[in-house]
C-alpha cells in the first residue's frame, strides 16, 4: 500500500498556514486588545490593583537581589535584638534597686551598746546609702532565695559586736 | 518560521518593564500573527482563538515584570500561549463545534501546494475546502499534546529543540511524539487517498 510519506503529510500540514483570518482581523487586534484591558481594570476590585501596583513596584525594586544577603540582614537583626535588650534591661535593674529602696519605713539607731544576738533584727545605721529595713534584713535570714545584697556579708552573717 | 531578533524584542521588554506600554503594543502586533497560527491550529476553532489570543497577551502584559530574560521573549510567549491554549483544551473537551477561516487564495501559487497536486493524484482530485476540512478532522483525531507538536513543527516550522524548551520536555519527547503522530496521521489521511472525494 502506497501510504502518504512523511514528507508528504508535512507539505499538506504546511498548507494550513494558509488559513488565515477574515480580512482586518490582525489591524484590529491591538485596539480589541486595549478595549478589553480597560474593561478588566474597570471590573477588578481596588485591592488587587493595589496589590497589583505594590507586586510591580517590588519588582522594579528588584527585591531579590536585596534578599540575596540573609546573613548580612540576619546578623544586622541579632545585633539590634541584642543592643535592644541591653538598653532595655538596664535602668530596669536600677529602677528596681531605687524603688526597694525608697519605701523606707523605719531606721532604727541603736547604740553599740544594745547590740546582741537576742536582737538579731536590729540595724545598724552606716549612713544614708546602706539604710536596711528591719523587714528586709529578716528576709535575708529567712528567705529561700535572697533578691540582692547590698553589702558584700549580709548582715545576718555579721558577727554579733560586744564592746 | 523565521524567529525574530531577539535584541529587538528585549528591548522592548525592558521598556515595557519602565512602564512604557506602547512597546508592549509592538509587541503584540509583532507576534499576533505568528500566535494566531498556533493557537488556531491547536482549537480548530477562530472564536476561541481570539479569545485565548487577547488572554495570552494579557497574562503576558501582568507578568512581563518578572521576565528576566532567561529565555528569549519568543519562547517565553510561546510557552504562555501553548500552556493556556493546552489548559483550555482540556476543559472544552469534546464539545466544540469547527470554526474553520477560509484558506487564502494565495494558496493557488505555494509551491508546495503545485507540487502535492501535480504529484499527488488526491490533492489533485480534491477542491480546497475539501483538502481543509480532511486536514483538520485528521488533526483533531490526534491528542492535544501530539496536535501542539505538529502544529509548531509542520506548520509554524520551529526546530525540535526550540519546541523543547517551549513544552519544557526533551527534544527526544518531541521526537517520539512527533514521530507517533505522523503514522497517525497517516493512518487517518489514507482514507483521503482511498477516496478523496467523498
Amino acid at each position: 500500500m502506497n501510504q502518504f510519506s512523511e514528507d508528504e503529510i508535512g507539505k499538506l500540514l504546511r498548507l494550513k498556514k494558509f488559513e488565515q483570518p477574515p480580512p482586518g482581523y490582525f489591524e484590529n487586534f491591538l485596539h480589541e486588545f486595549h478595549r478589553r484591558q480597560r474593561d478588566e481594570l474597570l471590573r477588578e476590585p481596588l485591592w488587587r490593583i493595589c496589590l497589583q501596583r505594590a507586586q510591580d513596584f517590588m519588582f522594579r525594586l528588584n527585591v531579590r537581589t536585596l534578599a540575596s544577603y540573609p546573613v548580612a540582614v540576619t546578623a544586622v537583626l541579632i545585633c539590634a535584638a541584642v543592643i535592644s535588650l541591653k538598653v532595655y534591661q538596664a535602668p530596669e535593674t536600677e529602677k528596681v534597686a531605687t524603688a526597694n529602696r525608697a519605701p523606707v519605713i523605719a531606721t532604727t539607731t541603736i547604740p553599740d551598746s544594745n547590740w546582741s544576738l537576742s536582737n538579731p533584727t536590729a540595724t545598724r545605721d552606716f549612713g544614708p546609702t546602706l539604710v536596711r529595713t528591719v523587714k528586709d534584713s529578716s528576709h535575708t535570714h529567712r528567705a529561700t532565695t535572697t533578691r540582692y545584697v547590698l553589702d558584700s556579708t549580709p548582715v545576718s552573717y555579721e558577727p554579733a559586736l560586744r564592746f | 518560521m523565521e524567529q525574530p531578533r531577539s535584541d529587538e524584542d528585549q528591548q522592548l521588554v525592558a521598556r515595557t518593564q519602565n512602564g512604557e506600554a506602547a512597546a508592549f503594543d509592538q509587541l503584540v502586533v509583532k507576534y499576533t500573527p505568528r500566535l494566531y497560527g498556533l493557537v488556531y491550529n491547536m482549537t480548530s476553532n477562530h472564536e476561541d482563538t481570539n479569545d485565548l489570543l487577547q488572554d495570552v497577551f494579557s497574562k503576558a502584559y501582568k507578568s512581563i515584570g518578572g521576565f528576566r530574560g532567561k529565555s528569549s521573549f519568543y519562547t517565553w510567549i510561546h510557552s504562555i500561549a501553548v500552556n493556556m491554549t493546552l489548559n483550555f483544551l482540556k476543559k472544552r473537551g469534546r464539545r466544540f463545534h469547527l470554526s474553520l477561516d477560509d484558506m487564502d487564495a494565495s494558496v493557488q501559487n505555494d509551491k508546495e501546494f503545485l507540487e502535492l497536486t501535480a504529484t499527488s493524484s488526491p490533492v489533485r482530485e480534491a477542491d480546497l475546502s475539501e483538502l481543509q476540512r480532511r486536514l483538520n478532522e485528521a488533526m483533531l483525531k490526534l491528542s492535544d499534546e501530539h496536535r501542539a507538536v505538529v502544529t509548531m513543527f509542520h506548520i509554524q516550522g520551529m526546530p525540535h529543540a526550540e519546541i523543547s524548551k517551549i513544552l519544557r520536555v526533551s527534544e527526544g519527547t518531541v521526537r517520539s511524539r512527533l514521530f507517533y503522530a505522523n503514522r497517525q496521521l497517516q493512518n487517518y489521511l489514507e482514507e483521503f487517498r482511498k477516496n478523496p472525494v467523498s
